[in-house]
């Protein structure tokens, strides 16, 4: 039985480990594409997509040859691809508030 | 004309929606009814559904495309500058360019995109839905009377417009160039105003191209430069963006760009604009309603069908009959039984052209024009 909350135990700290890790590639990830991409549009266009990891790479290099500053290229692509992938279900469309 | 507002219950969906999304995060757009907002900086903003519910869609309520930050134009600085092939290079003032001839042209404008979000496999870009698209009348001197002021060539190949705006960092700018034909064409404008009001800031404010028939790339805004020119500018904004395969490929295969050509026109297509998708209905007579529109072609019939295409009847076309503008159409419909059914309209154009009902998958997901569908609900008596 101690053995097994041993086990059990260990494997919720690599667990944790795991999700600390995750977390803080999110972070980078999040920061990425915050410095990369704001200077020329909102956020809200590359949210409201959903595409394959190629297709986000290829996007990224366009953006770049475009002067868009990605210092890790692999940070900002793997962020994209685990947030906005195409396996994941479209997001509610934003609505303005209309004028009165 | 027939007109009947948005249902509330479509506009409560609409800001229920909102209220879910945007909680923290609200978008006001002067001068726009509530939008579907794809890019806030710049605006991108798609029109719900349920505001074309009459011929004309009110500047207030249509769609926003734009490439590249909305210039600042005032009017008095304006000049739109004339030159490359011509006998004189000019500079017009928004008084100069009032003073010849006014001519009205009500058009359909679609952005090449509009439907992009239906393809699969996904492709990037904006994701529209069915609202990149919207009928007005446009008023402006010709583009052949300015170009004539300026003593054009009107033998060259091309005339490649620019506006206002620029790229920032190092995206290219927006500029196109549209065949000599099509820009000498009576109904190709240099509008400046937009249903009766001067084009409003988000539609091209003071000057915008207006290009019936064709897809909404080169009805370029802001306009401030022609150039008379034998070759097509070389820009990305022409080569390679805006472009369609010559021969379809299969669904995400890579198509080679040597095998990319510039899209000019429009393909035929219709919507149901009521009922409203997920809509539910009593029993009794209905009328379902909707446009249908063909580029430089003209509607001569529009089919629907209320038992997912197994059979298929002529809907009512409105009697006008103008180029390059949608028509509206309407057909009565009275489900017998109670249940779910699936709706189509299917447009059929003077060329023969026949709406699809797959589109063609394309590589930047443009010209969009399946079969339009939506689900209702028959609930019993």
């Amino acid at each position: 039985m101690r053995k097994m909350m041993l086990v059990a135990g260990g494997l919720w700290a690599v667990a944790a480990g795991c999700f600390a890790a995750d977390s803080q590639a999110n972070e980078a990830g999040r920061k990425a594409e915050q410095t990369a991409c704001v200077a020329c549009h909102s956020l809200r266009l590359i949210d409201s997509q959903r595409l394959s990891a190629a297709a986000w790479g290829k996007e990224m290099d366009k953006m770049v040859g475009w002067g868009a500053t990605v210092p890790d290229r692999q940070i900002l692509l793997d962020y994209l691809t685990s947030e906005y992938s195409d396996a994941k279900p479209v997001p509610n469309p934003a609505i303005s508030v209309g004028h009165r | 004309m027939y007109k009947e507002k948005a249902s509330r219950r479509e506009i409560i969906a609409l800001f229920s929606a909102a209220a879910v999304t945007q909680a923290q995060d609200v978008v006001t757009i002067p001068g726009k009814r509530a939008m579907i907002v794809h890019n806030d900086r710049p605006e991108d903003l798609e029109t719900p559904l349920a505001y074309f519910d009459q011929w004309i869609t009110p500047n207030d309520a249509f769609f926003v495309r734009q490439h590249l930050p909305r210039p600042e134009m005032r009017e008095a600085d304006f000049r739109l500058r004339i030159g490359g092939r011509v006998s004189k290079e000019i500079q017009l003032s928004l008084a100069e360019l009032r003073k010849l001839p006014q001519v009205r042209v009500p058009a359909v404008l679609e952005c090449t995109g509009n439907g992009r979000g239906f393809y699969r496999p996904r492709v990037p870009g904006i994701q529209w839905g069915r609202g990149a698209v919207g009928n007005a009348e446009w008023s402006g001197p010709r583009m052949l009377d300015v170009l004539k002021l300026a003593g054009a060539d009107l033998q060259a190949a091309f005339v490649t417009v620019n506006g206002a705006d620029v790229g920032v960092a190092k995206t290219p700018d927006f500029i196109r160039s549209l065949g000599m034909r099509k820009a000498i064409h009576p109904a190709t404008l240099l509008a400046l105003q937009m249903n009766g009001e001067p084009l409003p800031d988000l539609h091209g404010f003071p000057l915008r191209l207006i290009v019936p028939g064709w897809d909404g790339t080169s009805w370029v805004k802001w306009v401030t430069s022609l150039t008379v020119a034998n070759e097509p500018d070389q820009g990305f904004f022409m080569n390679p963006a805006y472009r369609f395969p010559k021969h379809p490929g299969a669904p995400g295969a890579p198509v080679d760009r040597a095998d990319l050509e510039v899209i000019e026109g429009m393909p035929v297509k219709s919507y149901i604009a009521g009922p409203a998708d997920g809509d539910k209905l009593s029993m009794g007579a209905t009328v379902l309603r909707g446009m249908a529109w063909a580029g430089e072609e003209h509607v001569t019939k529009v089919e629907v069908s209320t038992d997912g295409g197994s059979t298929w009847r002529e809907a009512k076309l409105s009697p006008q009959n103008l180029p390059f503008t949608w028509r509206l159409w309407t057909a009565e419909w009275k489900p017998m039984r109670a249940g779910y059914y699936t709706v189509l309209s299917r447009a059929t154009d003077s060329a023969g052209r026949v709406q699809p009902f797959v589109a063609a998958w394309n590589p930047s997901g443009y010209l969009f024009n399946a079969v339009d569908r939506i689900g209702v609900v028959v609930e019993g008596a």
